[in-house]
Protein backbone atom coordinates (compact mmCIF):
# COMPACT_ATOMS: atom_id res chain seq x y z
CA UNK A 1 0.00 0.00 0.00
CA UNK A 2 1.40 3.39 -0.97
CA UNK A 3 1.39 5.86 1.91
CA UNK A 4 0.20 9.44 1.61
CA UNK A 5 2.89 12.06 1.19
CA UNK A 6 4.46 13.60 4.30
CA UNK A 7 3.23 17.12 5.02
CA UNK A 8 6.23 19.42 5.52
CA UNK A 9 4.83 22.35 7.41
CA UNK A 10 6.65 24.20 10.15
CA UNK A 11 6.40 27.75 11.46
CA UNK A 12 10.06 27.95 12.44
CA UNK A 13 12.00 26.03 9.84
CA UNK A 14 9.52 24.92 7.20
CA UNK A 15 11.46 24.85 3.99
CA UNK A 16 14.80 26.22 5.04
CA UNK A 17 15.97 22.86 6.35
CA UNK A 18 15.38 21.27 2.98
CA UNK A 19 17.09 24.22 1.31
CA UNK A 20 20.11 23.98 3.58
CA UNK A 21 20.38 20.28 3.01
CA UNK A 22 20.03 20.94 -0.71
CA UNK A 23 22.75 23.58 -0.59
CA UNK A 24 24.96 21.24 1.42
CA UNK A 25 24.34 18.43 -1.06
CA UNK A 26 25.07 20.77 -3.96
CA UNK A 27 28.29 21.95 -2.29
CA UNK A 28 29.32 18.36 -1.62
CA UNK A 29 28.61 17.45 -5.24
CA UNK A 30 30.58 20.45 -6.47
CA UNK A 31 33.49 19.59 -4.18
CA UNK A 32 33.41 15.99 -5.39
CA UNK A 33 33.36 17.14 -9.02
CA UNK A 34 36.33 19.45 -8.41
CA UNK A 35 38.18 16.66 -6.61
CA UNK A 36 37.54 14.28 -9.51
CA UNK A 37 38.67 16.96 -11.97
CA UNK A 38 41.89 17.63 -10.06
CA UNK A 39 42.57 13.90 -9.71
CA UNK A 40 41.94 13.45 -13.45
CA UNK A 41 44.30 16.31 -14.26
CA UNK A 42 47.00 14.82 -12.02
CA UNK A 43 46.57 11.44 -13.67
CA UNK A 44 46.86 13.04 -17.12
CA UNK A 45 50.06 14.81 -16.09
CA UNK A 46 51.42 11.57 -14.67
CA UNK A 47 50.57 9.72 -17.87
CA UNK A 48 52.29 12.38 -19.97
CA UNK A 49 55.35 12.15 -17.76
CA UNK A 50 55.45 8.36 -18.06
CA UNK A 51 54.95 8.55 -21.84
CA UNK A 52 57.86 10.95 -22.11
CA UNK A 53 60.06 8.70 -19.95
CA UNK A 54 59.08 5.66 -22.01
CA UNK A 55 59.87 7.51 -25.24
CA UNK A 56 63.30 8.44 -23.92
CA UNK A 57 64.02 4.82 -23.05
CA UNK A 58 62.84 3.19 -26.32
CA UNK A 59 64.19 5.75 -28.79
CA UNK A 60 67.39 7.35 -27.51
CA UNK A 61 68.52 10.30 -29.54
CA UNK A 62 71.65 9.25 -31.46
CA UNK A 63 73.76 11.31 -33.91
CA UNK A 64 74.84 9.11 -36.81
CA UNK A 65 78.64 9.04 -37.29
CA UNK A 66 80.60 9.07 -40.54
CA UNK A 67 81.31 5.35 -40.34
CA UNK A 68 77.67 4.48 -39.95
CA UNK A 69 76.75 6.72 -42.91
CA UNK A 70 79.31 4.96 -45.08
CA UNK A 71 78.11 1.62 -43.88
CA UNK A 72 74.54 2.56 -44.78
CA UNK A 73 75.63 3.61 -48.31
CA UNK A 74 77.48 0.32 -48.79
CA UNK A 75 74.44 -1.58 -47.63
CA UNK A 76 72.26 0.33 -50.08
CA UNK A 77 74.68 -0.43 -52.95
CA UNK A 78 74.70 -4.12 -52.10
CA UNK A 79 70.93 -4.10 -51.94
CA UNK A 80 70.76 -2.50 -55.42
CA UNK A 81 73.21 -5.13 -56.79
CA UNK A 82 71.16 -7.93 -55.36
CA UNK A 83 68.01 -6.48 -56.81
CA UNK A 84 69.22 -7.01 -60.46
CA UNK A 85 67.10 -9.78 -62.06
CA UNK A 86 70.09 -11.62 -63.48
CA UNK A 87 68.35 -14.89 -64.25
CA UNK A 88 65.54 -13.29 -66.22
CA UNK A 89 67.90 -10.90 -68.01
CA UNK A 90 70.37 -13.55 -69.14
CA UNK A 91 67.61 -15.97 -70.15
CA UNK A 92 66.05 -13.24 -72.30
CA UNK A 93 69.34 -12.33 -73.99
CA UNK A 94 70.09 -16.02 -74.64
CA UNK A 95 66.66 -16.56 -76.16
CA UNK A 96 67.14 -13.49 -78.40
CA UNK A 97 70.49 -14.83 -79.65
CA UNK A 98 68.92 -18.21 -80.48
CA UNK A 99 66.07 -16.60 -82.36
CA UNK A 100 68.57 -14.56 -84.38
CA UNK A 101 69.87 -17.86 -85.80
CA UNK A 102 73.27 -17.28 -84.28
CA UNK A 103 73.94 -14.25 -86.46
CA UNK A 104 74.54 -12.17 -83.35
CA UNK A 105 77.22 -12.92 -80.76
CA UNK A 106 76.89 -11.41 -77.32
CA UNK A 107 80.18 -9.98 -76.14
CA UNK A 108 79.47 -8.03 -72.96
CA UNK A 109 76.62 -7.34 -70.56
CA UNK A 110 77.23 -4.47 -68.15
CA UNK A 111 74.51 -3.49 -65.67
CA UNK A 112 74.27 -0.07 -64.01
CA UNK A 113 72.24 -0.82 -60.85
CA UNK A 114 71.95 2.83 -59.87
CA UNK A 115 70.14 3.69 -63.13
CA UNK A 116 68.46 0.31 -63.73
CA UNK A 117 70.18 0.26 -67.11
CA UNK A 118 71.96 -2.62 -68.80
CA UNK A 119 74.51 -2.01 -71.59
CA UNK A 120 74.95 -4.76 -74.12
CA UNK A 121 77.83 -5.16 -76.56
CA UNK A 122 77.38 -7.65 -79.41
CA UNK A 123 78.64 -8.47 -82.93
CA UNK A 124 76.36 -9.20 -85.87
CA UNK A 125 77.19 -10.45 -89.33
CA UNK A 126 75.46 -7.50 -90.90
CA UNK A 127 73.62 -4.35 -89.94
CA UNK A 128 70.16 -5.84 -90.75
CA UNK A 129 70.98 -8.73 -88.41
CA UNK A 130 71.89 -6.21 -85.72
CA UNK A 131 68.66 -4.30 -86.23
CA UNK A 132 66.66 -7.56 -86.12
CA UNK A 133 68.30 -8.35 -82.83
CA UNK A 134 67.33 -4.91 -81.55
CA UNK A 135 63.70 -5.42 -82.65
CA UNK A 136 63.68 -8.77 -80.88
CA UNK A 137 64.85 -7.14 -77.68
CA UNK A 138 62.21 -4.45 -78.00
CA UNK A 139 59.55 -7.19 -77.71
CA UNK A 140 61.04 -8.45 -74.46
CA UNK A 141 59.00 -8.19 -71.23
CA UNK A 142 62.15 -7.95 -69.13
CA UNK A 143 63.67 -4.99 -70.99
CA UNK A 144 62.23 -1.56 -71.55
CA UNK A 145 63.23 1.03 -74.20
CA UNK A 146 66.11 -0.90 -75.87
CA UNK A 147 68.12 1.61 -77.97
CA UNK A 148 71.02 1.34 -80.33
CA UNK A 149 73.76 3.58 -78.97
CA UNK A 150 76.41 2.90 -81.60
CA UNK A 151 77.43 0.52 -84.39
CA UNK A 152 80.79 0.01 -86.02
CA UNK A 153 81.93 -2.29 -88.82
CA UNK A 154 85.13 -4.10 -87.84
CA UNK A 155 87.34 -3.69 -90.89
CA UNK A 156 90.23 -5.44 -89.30
CA UNK A 157 88.19 -8.63 -89.07
CA UNK A 158 88.19 -10.75 -92.27
CA UNK A 159 84.38 -11.22 -92.09
CA UNK A 160 83.76 -7.53 -91.42
CA UNK A 161 81.20 -8.03 -88.58
CA UNK A 162 79.19 -5.10 -87.17
CA UNK A 163 79.86 -4.33 -83.51
CA UNK A 164 76.79 -2.77 -81.79
CA UNK A 165 76.26 -1.25 -78.39
CA UNK A 166 72.71 -1.28 -76.98
CA UNK A 167 71.26 0.16 -73.83
CA UNK A 168 67.98 -0.82 -72.15
CA UNK A 169 66.27 -0.43 -68.81
CA UNK A 170 65.22 -3.54 -67.01
CA UNK A 171 61.88 -3.92 -65.37
CA UNK A 172 62.08 -4.56 -61.64
CA UNK B 1 28.42 20.36 22.74
CA UNK B 2 27.70 20.47 19.00
CA UNK B 3 24.19 21.78 18.18
CA UNK B 4 23.68 18.61 16.15
CA UNK B 5 24.08 16.52 19.30
CA UNK B 6 22.26 18.78 21.67
CA UNK B 7 19.37 17.21 23.61
CA UNK B 8 15.90 18.06 22.39
CA UNK B 9 12.84 19.01 24.42
CA UNK B 10 9.52 18.23 22.72
CA UNK B 11 6.64 20.26 24.13
CA UNK B 12 2.94 19.76 23.49
CA UNK B 13 0.92 22.89 24.18
CA UNK B 14 -2.87 22.75 24.55
CA UNK B 15 -5.30 25.17 26.23
CA UNK B 16 -5.69 22.91 29.27
CA UNK B 17 -2.65 20.67 29.14
CA UNK B 18 1.12 20.69 28.63
CA UNK B 19 3.23 17.62 27.96
CA UNK B 20 7.02 17.64 27.85
CA UNK B 21 9.59 15.00 26.87
CA UNK B 22 13.37 15.21 26.83
CA UNK B 23 15.15 13.30 24.11
CA UNK B 24 18.80 12.55 24.44
CA UNK B 25 20.65 12.79 21.12
CA UNK B 26 23.60 10.75 19.98
CA UNK B 27 24.03 7.49 18.17
CA UNK B 28 20.96 6.00 19.85
CA UNK B 29 18.48 8.78 20.66
CA UNK B 30 16.06 8.00 23.46
CA UNK B 31 13.50 9.73 25.65
CA UNK B 32 15.06 10.20 29.08
CA UNK B 33 12.30 12.15 30.86
CA UNK B 34 8.63 12.90 30.22
CA UNK B 35 5.81 14.54 32.12
CA UNK B 36 2.50 16.29 31.64
CA UNK B 37 0.77 18.98 33.64
CA UNK B 38 -2.72 20.42 33.60
CA UNK B 39 -3.49 24.09 33.10
CA UNK B 40 -6.48 24.48 35.38
CA UNK B 41 -7.53 27.95 34.29
CA UNK B 42 -6.62 27.53 30.61
CA UNK B 43 -9.08 28.03 27.77
CA UNK B 44 -9.10 28.39 23.99
CA UNK B 45 -9.25 32.13 23.86
CA UNK B 46 -6.28 32.95 26.10
CA UNK B 47 -2.69 31.81 25.72
CA UNK B 48 -1.42 33.40 28.91
CA UNK B 49 -2.33 30.67 31.44
CA UNK B 50 -0.67 28.01 29.31
CA UNK B 51 2.44 30.12 28.78
CA UNK B 52 2.67 30.94 32.48
CA UNK B 53 2.41 27.25 33.36
CA UNK B 54 5.06 26.42 30.75
CA UNK B 55 7.40 29.04 32.20
CA UNK B 56 6.96 27.44 35.64
CA UNK B 57 7.67 24.00 34.26
CA UNK B 58 10.81 25.09 32.46
CA UNK B 59 12.38 26.28 35.68
CA UNK B 60 13.27 22.64 36.36
CA UNK B 61 16.75 21.80 35.11
CA UNK B 62 15.39 18.64 33.47
CA UNK B 63 13.77 20.81 30.82
CA UNK B 64 16.61 23.22 30.22
CA UNK B 65 19.59 23.60 27.92
CA UNK B 66 18.37 21.92 24.74
CA UNK B 67 16.70 22.62 21.44
CA UNK B 68 12.93 22.94 21.63
CA UNK B 69 10.39 21.38 19.34
CA UNK B 70 6.84 22.58 19.95
CA UNK B 71 3.61 20.85 18.96
CA UNK B 72 0.59 23.12 19.24
CA UNK B 73 -2.86 21.67 19.87
CA UNK B 74 -5.37 22.08 17.07
CA UNK B 75 -7.67 24.53 18.90
CA UNK B 76 -4.89 27.08 18.27
CA UNK B 77 -4.50 26.23 14.61
CA UNK B 78 -6.55 26.75 11.47
CA UNK B 79 -6.00 24.80 8.28
CA UNK B 80 -6.85 25.34 4.68
CA UNK B 81 -6.12 23.61 1.40
CA UNK B 82 -5.13 26.25 -1.12
CA UNK B 83 -5.41 25.48 -4.84
CA UNK B 84 -2.33 26.11 -6.91
CA UNK B 85 -2.77 29.62 -8.35
CA UNK B 86 -3.49 29.95 -12.05
CA UNK B 87 -0.98 32.79 -12.31
CA UNK B 88 2.65 32.60 -11.31
CA UNK B 89 3.17 33.88 -7.76
CA UNK B 90 6.28 34.37 -5.68
CA UNK B 91 6.48 33.26 -2.03
CA UNK B 92 4.81 36.43 -0.72
CA UNK B 93 2.08 36.17 -3.34
CA UNK B 94 1.34 32.57 -2.38
CA UNK B 95 1.19 33.57 1.27
CA UNK B 96 -1.27 36.37 0.49
CA UNK B 97 -3.32 33.94 -1.56
CA UNK B 98 -3.36 31.49 1.37
CA UNK B 99 -4.42 34.27 3.78
CA UNK B 100 -7.30 35.07 1.47
CA UNK B 101 -8.42 31.41 1.37
CA UNK B 102 -8.15 31.08 5.18
CA UNK B 103 -10.02 34.35 5.76
CA UNK B 104 -12.72 33.13 3.40
CA UNK B 105 -13.12 29.99 5.52
CA UNK B 106 -12.62 31.35 9.05
CA UNK B 107 -13.37 35.07 8.82
CA UNK B 108 -11.29 38.16 9.43
CA UNK B 109 -10.32 37.02 12.94
CA UNK B 110 -7.20 35.47 11.42
CA UNK B 111 -5.91 38.82 10.14
CA UNK B 112 -3.17 39.02 12.77
CA UNK B 113 -2.37 35.30 12.83
CA UNK B 114 0.87 33.90 11.44
CA UNK B 115 0.43 31.81 8.32
CA UNK B 116 2.77 29.23 6.86
CA UNK B 117 2.58 26.90 3.89
CA UNK B 118 3.52 23.28 3.43
CA UNK B 119 6.44 22.55 1.16
CA UNK B 120 4.62 21.14 -1.86
CA UNK B 121 5.68 20.35 -5.41
CA UNK B 122 4.59 22.99 -7.95
CA UNK B 123 1.20 22.57 -9.53
CA UNK B 124 -0.43 20.85 -6.56
CA UNK B 125 -2.79 22.24 -3.95
CA UNK B 126 -0.91 23.01 -0.76
CA UNK B 127 -1.76 23.01 2.91
CA UNK B 128 -1.81 26.35 4.72
CA UNK B 129 -1.90 26.74 8.47
CA UNK B 130 -2.52 29.75 10.69
CA UNK B 131 -1.59 30.19 14.35
CA UNK B 132 -1.93 33.16 16.69
CA UNK B 133 1.09 35.40 16.16
CA UNK B 134 1.24 35.96 19.94
CA UNK B 135 1.98 32.27 20.42
CA UNK B 136 5.37 32.52 18.69
CA UNK B 137 6.13 35.78 20.47
CA UNK B 138 5.21 34.25 23.85
CA UNK B 139 7.42 31.24 23.19
CA UNK B 140 10.34 33.52 22.35
CA UNK B 141 9.85 35.08 25.79
CA UNK B 142 9.52 31.81 27.70
CA UNK B 143 12.16 29.60 26.10
CA UNK B 144 15.42 31.63 26.29
CA UNK B 145 15.53 31.80 30.13
CA UNK B 146 15.60 27.99 30.12
CA UNK B 147 18.37 28.04 27.48
CA UNK B 148 16.02 26.45 24.98
CA UNK B 149 16.37 27.21 21.28
CA UNK B 150 13.20 26.97 19.24
CA UNK B 151 13.85 24.78 16.19
CA UNK B 152 10.36 23.64 15.23
CA UNK B 153 6.77 24.79 15.71
CA UNK B 154 4.14 22.52 14.21
CA UNK B 155 0.41 22.02 14.64
CA UNK B 156 -0.90 18.81 16.15
CA UNK B 157 -2.77 17.60 13.07
CA UNK B 158 0.36 17.72 10.90
CA UNK B 159 2.46 15.88 13.49
CA UNK B 160 -0.22 13.23 14.05
CA UNK B 161 -0.77 12.77 10.32
CA UNK B 162 2.94 12.36 9.62
CA UNK B 163 3.19 9.86 12.47
CA UNK B 164 0.31 7.73 11.19
CA UNK B 165 0.51 8.24 7.44
CA UNK B 166 2.21 4.87 6.87
CA UNK B 167 -1.00 3.23 8.16
CA UNK B 168 -3.30 5.22 5.87
CA UNK B 169 -4.48 4.43 2.35
CA UNK B 170 -3.44 7.18 -0.04
CA UNK B 171 -6.85 7.68 -1.61
CA UNK B 172 -10.36 8.52 -0.39
CA UNK B 173 -9.57 8.32 3.30
CA UNK B 174 -10.41 10.45 6.33
CA UNK B 175 -7.77 10.90 9.00
CA UNK B 176 -9.24 12.22 12.23
CA UNK B 177 -7.25 13.57 15.16
CA UNK B 178 -9.25 13.83 18.37
CA UNK B 179 -8.25 15.46 21.59
CA UNK B 180 -9.81 16.97 24.63
CA UNK B 181 -12.25 19.45 23.16
CA UNK B 182 -11.27 19.40 19.50
CA UNK B 183 -11.62 17.37 16.34
CA UNK B 184 -9.56 17.82 13.18
CA UNK B 185 -10.16 15.75 10.10
CA UNK B 186 -8.28 15.54 6.84
CA UNK B 187 -9.56 13.95 3.67
CA UNK B 188 -6.93 12.34 1.44
CA UNK B 189 -7.12 12.05 -2.29
CA UNK B 190 -4.23 10.69 -4.36
CA UNK B 191 -1.90 10.81 -1.39
CA UNK B 192 -2.47 14.47 -0.53
CA UNK B 193 -4.82 16.55 1.60
CA UNK B 194 -7.83 17.83 -0.32
CA UNK B 195 -10.17 18.87 2.53
CA UNK B 196 -9.77 19.81 6.19
CA UNK B 197 -12.61 19.87 8.69
CA UNK B 198 -12.29 21.25 12.23
CA UNK B 199 -14.73 21.31 15.12
CA UNK B 200 -14.81 21.98 18.81
CA UNK B 201 -16.11 18.97 20.66
CA UNK B 202 -18.92 18.94 23.08
CA UNK B 203 -18.97 16.34 25.83
CA UNK B 204 -20.77 14.05 23.42
CA UNK B 205 -17.93 14.01 20.89
CA UNK B 206 -19.24 10.84 19.23
CA UNK B 207 -22.00 13.00 17.80
CA UNK B 208 -19.37 15.07 16.01
CA UNK B 209 -17.69 11.95 14.71
CA UNK B 210 -20.99 10.57 13.42
CA UNK B 211 -21.67 13.93 11.87
CA UNK B 212 -18.31 13.77 10.10
CA UNK B 213 -19.06 10.24 8.89
CA UNK B 214 -22.38 11.41 7.52
CA UNK B 215 -20.65 14.36 5.88
CA UNK B 216 -18.15 11.99 4.30
CA UNK B 217 -20.89 9.74 2.98
CA UNK B 218 -22.75 12.69 1.49
CA UNK B 219 -19.74 14.19 -0.24
CA UNK B 220 -18.04 11.10 -1.58
CA UNK B 221 -18.48 10.00 -5.17
CA UNK B 222 -20.99 7.32 -6.04
CA UNK B 223 -19.52 3.88 -5.46
CA UNK B 224 -16.60 5.20 -3.38
CA UNK B 225 -16.00 3.60 0.00
CA UNK B 226 -14.02 6.14 2.00
CA UNK B 227 -12.79 4.91 5.38
CA UNK B 228 -12.13 6.91 8.51
CA UNK B 229 -8.99 6.39 10.61
CA UNK B 230 -9.16 7.97 14.05
CA UNK B 231 -6.27 8.92 16.33
CA UNK B 232 -7.69 9.51 19.81
CA UNK B 233 -6.71 9.20 23.48
CA UNK B 234 -7.30 5.79 25.02
CA UNK B 235 -10.11 7.02 27.27
CA UNK B 236 -12.03 8.21 24.21
CA UNK B 237 -11.54 4.92 22.44
CA UNK B 238 -12.91 3.00 25.43
CA UNK B 239 -16.14 4.94 25.30
CA UNK B 240 -16.44 4.80 21.53
CA UNK B 241 -18.17 2.47 19.17
CA UNK B 242 -16.28 -0.67 18.12
CA UNK B 243 -14.35 -0.63 14.83
CA UNK B 244 -16.50 -1.01 11.74
CA UNK B 245 -16.02 -1.18 8.01
CA UNK B 246 -16.14 2.62 7.87
CA UNK B 247 -14.13 3.48 10.97
CA UNK B 248 -10.81 2.25 12.32
CA UNK B 249 -9.14 3.34 15.57
CA UNK B 250 -5.42 3.86 15.20
CA UNK B 251 -3.87 1.83 17.99
CA UNK B 252 -0.38 2.95 19.05
CA UNK B 253 0.40 -0.52 20.44
CA UNK B 254 1.30 -1.80 23.87
CA UNK B 255 4.59 0.09 24.17
CA UNK B 256 2.83 3.43 24.15
CA UNK B 257 -0.31 2.28 25.89
CA UNK B 258 0.95 3.30 29.31
CA UNK B 259 1.74 6.90 28.36
CA UNK B 260 -0.78 9.61 27.73
CA UNK B 261 -1.98 10.46 24.26
CA UNK B 262 0.00 13.70 24.25
CA UNK B 263 3.24 12.08 25.36
CA UNK B 264 2.74 9.33 22.83
CA UNK B 265 2.31 12.02 20.21
CA UNK B 266 5.55 13.67 21.27
CA UNK B 267 7.32 10.35 20.99
CA UNK B 268 5.91 9.99 17.49
CA UNK B 269 7.12 13.45 16.52
CA UNK B 270 10.18 11.80 15.02
CA UNK B 271 8.17 9.46 12.78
Amino acid sequence: MKSPRRVRLDFVAPVQQARWSGVALCAAGLAAAIAVGVAFDLQLAERSRLDAALGAISAPARVPGAASVRSAEDAAAIERELSIPWSLLLAELEAASHESASTVALLQVEPDPAKHVVRITAEARSLPDALGYLERLQQSKVLRYPMLESHERKKDDPEHPVRIKLAAEWRS
Amino acid sequence: MSPLWRDEIAIYLAPRKIAVARRERGMRPQVTAATEVAVPDGHFGDLRPTMARLADLLRESTWQDATARIVVADPWARYGVVPWPSTRLDADGRLTHARYVLADAFGDGLADWAVTLADTPPGRAYVACAMPAQLRAALEDVLPPARLTLTSLQPQLVVAFNAWRHRLPADDTWFVSLDDGSLSAVHLARGAWDRVHMARLSTDWMVELERLQAFGRLTRAAGATSRMFVDAPIWMRHNAAPPSADLEWLDPGTSEGASSHELALLQRVYA
